[in-house]
């Protein structure tokens, strides 16, 4: 028994902090290129969900009710081992995250587009612009300005989400701490995982403190009374 | 001579550096119906919300019935069983029907049983004139209808005083002549009430005095009669003849 | 409340399975899967396998299997034209190779479904008076209560897990308890998993009922008060009951996320749904099939719970309060 177990304890997760460090870097990549993908999927699938009718539109929300409704780590494991889209873990969780991702996106761009006033899109109109023309230069600006807060919410969730790729054994933080804990072995358990979660709680709050900046500063004054 | 019903005693109130009362002082007997009149933030509502403690005073004293309300041990749920109170916006509790809001502070404050409390609260709202609503949620109720039932629900704690803040004026005109008839119909029974409003129907009618309150003080009191036709102070003319005209416009 | 989508929280969004709740065919689909899944419980845990062996698939394998080769035939037969018949045949060889494995799915279904309830009612158990102490408490028990929503919500809830179940002594303390792990009562892992469950939803949980009690008008606790109810009852008998009703949308989100991440309680060895699932799948190598089944098992319990909830909203809908217009 060492003296101070506790502190040897620490003095261990110390000494990894670089390992540690790395696995936060994985997990920040894989969150950037998960909301990435995310956005570049989701917000044309909710603008067909606001303006488009039939079958695009169908195929589009079905695929999100199926991608809403299915945990994220059958999701990962589908694509890693049943389909194997890709031999690299880092792109599979990028794919399956941003696929997931995109589907709630999606939801929130489409009720921010919704929430913008019909009468902007007939003044729009009325001064001349056509259909698509109004909505990319008077609906959409508003409508991303509006998708702030639930877009902040999204944000969080693929980080802490990027968790769950430890399944298909993605170097990310949880893993390089599970990796740590050896399975038992160390007697550092507590340590470990506390330091991994605080890892993730500085995160995901500087993730909310920056978008609430981003927030504030987007938004528009006097409110969107116009 | 029996003590007052309720007394004022120099009574003060500010919110930070604005003094909002400035030591008023009167006396109700039993019965009586006061009406208080003033100019917007003059401190009636907060002289209202002083008697039943909703607001805490900063000095002076209250008696209700001869105790004094405004020490620091009284209880002030106690206090409120004796008091109630209507509001400009009705409050009426959202998630129950006509007959929960009558009947919730029977059952939950004085732990009557759910008939006997039912059988009350009919008794309250056909008072009011509602017993074919005792279903409706408040959603389903006009305003004078709501009005009705807020009464009925303030009634059912048998008050000794009823307070009325500005009873009818969240009301379209054409449903405030049923609110005030059912106040009126209560002024006969002898109820005691103490009412902010601005319907001088109503003050000229059944007010046994009327109150002129101006800038956290008390300008004058005294019967309608002398308040209407012979104001002592030049600001209460002032005050009645501008709502006069103001009641010619609408 | 101005644009529900735009104000509420992204999590707000999962449950709404855009309209896909209300169509005929998916009222069917889950009928058949319910009866299916009462049906299989019955006999497995009730009746000990009365009606037909435990592991043992109530659907027979040929007839699909048949049917395939007999569509992948025609389909091969009609040449390139024939990929709708392809389909098909896939399709069936799908059922085909699913239905071996429906009874130990079905296990794993009941596991999750236990998970998800008690997390989320437990959770709730705690949710309300975090909520009450966020909107009506002083400021100590303000902060207190901010803080734990705010480490909760700011941690994976794996994470969470693996301190529950990896660096603490619960595993040890639950284990020692009598019963645990015998005949019904399921084994310590599960009840680490309800209790990560518990305390990570009751912090989202207290999150939706915090914004829905801000949401009722301040005038309703003062009349509450103005009739003589302590705060507390005012809260209780008013304020609560009325919140409560504003909270069901997100409480339907809470539910909707809690079935689906209670597939995390896998790693720390529990045997529910996913479980079963990857268990079956090392054994057999058959990834793609298993995981679509569970998967499609997972999207029938979400259907199914926002079913559920739909119809308490309608219930306990109160004219003027909620969902209708504010
Ligand atoms: N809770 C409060 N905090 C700070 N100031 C307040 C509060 N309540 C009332 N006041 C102030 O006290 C003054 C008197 O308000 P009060 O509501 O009593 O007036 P009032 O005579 O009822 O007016 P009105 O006719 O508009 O209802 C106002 O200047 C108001 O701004
Ligand atoms: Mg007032």
């Amino acid at each position: 028994m060492p003296p101070f177990p506790l502190q040897s304890d620490w003095a261990f997760v110390a000494g990894n902090l670089d390992l540690l460090l790395a696995g936060t870097g994985i997990t920040i990549g894989l969150t950037a290129a998960s909301i990435l993908l995310g956005f570049l999927l989701g917000f044309p699938a909710g603008a067909v969900e606001v303006y488009s009718r039939g079958p695009l539109k169908r195929a589009v929300e079905s695929a999100g009710v199926v991608l809403r409704g299915t945990p994220l780590l059958v999701i990962i494991i589908l694509l890693f081992f049943g389909l194997s889209v890709s031999s690299s873990a880092f792109v599979t969780a990028t794919i399956a995250l941003g696929l997931r991702s995109a589907a709630y996106q999606s939801q929130i761009f489409r009720g921010a587009l919704q929430s913008v006033d019909e009468g902007q899109l007939e003044a729009a109109r009325a001064i001349g612009m056509g259909r698509l023309q109004a909505i990319r230069s008077v609906v959409v600006p508003q409508a991303l300005r509006r998708s702030v807060p639930g877009f902040q919410n999204e944000f969080t969730i693929v980080l802490k989400d990027t968790s769950i790729a430890i399944v298909i054994g993605l170097g990310e933080l949880l893993t390089v701490g599970q990796n740590l804990y050896q399975g038992g072995q160390s007697t550092a358990a507590l340590e470990i995982f506390l330091t991994v979660s605080l890892i993730y709680f500085v995160l995901t709050f500087v993730t909310n403190r920056s978008l609430d900046y981003v927030d504030d500063h987007f938004s528009i004054p006097g409110g969107e009374r116009a | 001579m029996s003590d007052p019903l309720l007394e004022l005693d120099d009574v003060y109130k500010s919110y930070g550096e604005e003094q909002v009362l400035s030591g008023v002082s009167f006396e109700m007997d039993a019965g009586d119906v006061d009406v208080v009149i003033g100019p917007s933030g003059s401190g009636k509502s907060t002289m209202l919300r002083c008697v039943n403690r909703l607001t805490e005073i900063n000095g002076g004293d209250i008696y209700l019935d001869g105790d004094c309300i405004t020490d620091a041990d009284t209880d002030v749920n106690e206090l409120r069983k004796q008091v109630g109170m209507v509001f400009q916006d009705f409050n009426l509790f959202a998630h129950l029907t006509a007959l929960g809001n009558v009947t919730l502070g029977l059952r939950k404050v004085r732990d009557m049983d759910k008939a006997t409390a039912q059988e009350q609260g009919y008794e309250h709202l056909e008072q009011v004139g509602l017993l074919d609503q005792a279903d409706s949620y408040p959603a389903e109720l006009s305003g004078g209808q709501k009005q009705r039932v807020g009464i009925a629900r303030a009634l059912a704690m048998d008050p000794k005083l009823l307070l009325f803040d500005e009873p009818t004026s969240a009301l379209d005109p054409e449903l405030v002549g049923e609110v005030v008839e059912v106040m009126r119909d209560l002024a006969a029974e002898g109820i005691t009430m103490l009412v902010v409003s601005h319907e001088m129907g109503f003050a000229r009618s059944a007010a046994s005095d009327i109150i002129f309150l101006d800038d956290g003080q008390i300008v004058e009191h005294g019967p309608p009669e002398q308040l209407f036709e012979n104001p002592q102070a030049a600001r209460t003319g002032e005050f009645l003849s501008r709502l006069e005209t103001a009641h010619e416009e609408e | 409340m101005g644009t529900p989508e735009s104000t509420t929280s992204g999590r707000t969004l999962r449950a709404r399975a855009a309209g896909l709740t209300d169509q005929p065919l998916t009222l069917l689909t889950v009928g058949v899967f319910w009866t299916w899944l009462v049906v299989r419980w019955t006999n497995d845990f009730l009746l000990d396998g009365a009606l037909i062996e435990r592991n043992t698939s109530f659907f027979p394998v040929g007839p699909f299997e048949a049917a395939a080769a007999t569509l992948g035939a025609l389909a091969a037969s009609l040449g390139p034209v024939g990929f709708p018949v392809g389909w098909l045949a896939g399709f069936f060889e799908f059922l085909a190779a699913s239905i071996p494995y429906l009874p130990q799915l079905a296990t794993g279904v009941w596991a999750t479904i236990l998970l998800t309830v008690l997390g989320i009612a437990l959770g709730f158990l705690i949710a309300v008076p975090l909520s009450v102490a966020r909107v009506y408490g002083g400021s100590a028990t303000r902060l207190l209560a901010l803080g734990y929503t705010e480490l909760f919500r700011g941690t994976p809830l794996l994470a969470q897990l693996f301190v529950l179940y990896f660096a603490t002594p619960l595993t040890t303390i639950i284990r020692e308890l009598p019963a645990v792990g015998t005949g019904f009562i399921p084994a310590q892992a599960f009840w680490v998993a309800v209790i990560a469950f518990m305390l990570n939803s009751a912090a989202y949980q207290s999150e939706y009922i915090r914004s829905a009690l801000n949401s009722v008008p301040e005038g309703q606790l003062t009349a509450a008060r103005a009739i003589g109810l302590s705060k507390v009852d005012g809260i209780r008998h008013v304020v609560l009951p009325q919140g409560l009703r504003y909270a069901i949308p997100g409480w339907s989100n809470e539910l909707v996320y809690l079935i689906k991440y209670s597939s995390l309680a896998s790693f720390i060895t529990v045997r529910e749904l996913f479980e079963r699932t990857d268990a079956i799948a090392s054994e057999t190598y058959r990834y793609t099939e298993l995981f679509v089944l569970a998967g499609l098992l997972y999207l029938a319990l979400v259907i199914s719970a926002s079913l559920v909830m739909e119809y308490v909203e309608d219930r306990v809908a109160i004219p003027g309060l909620g969902t209708t217009s504010r």
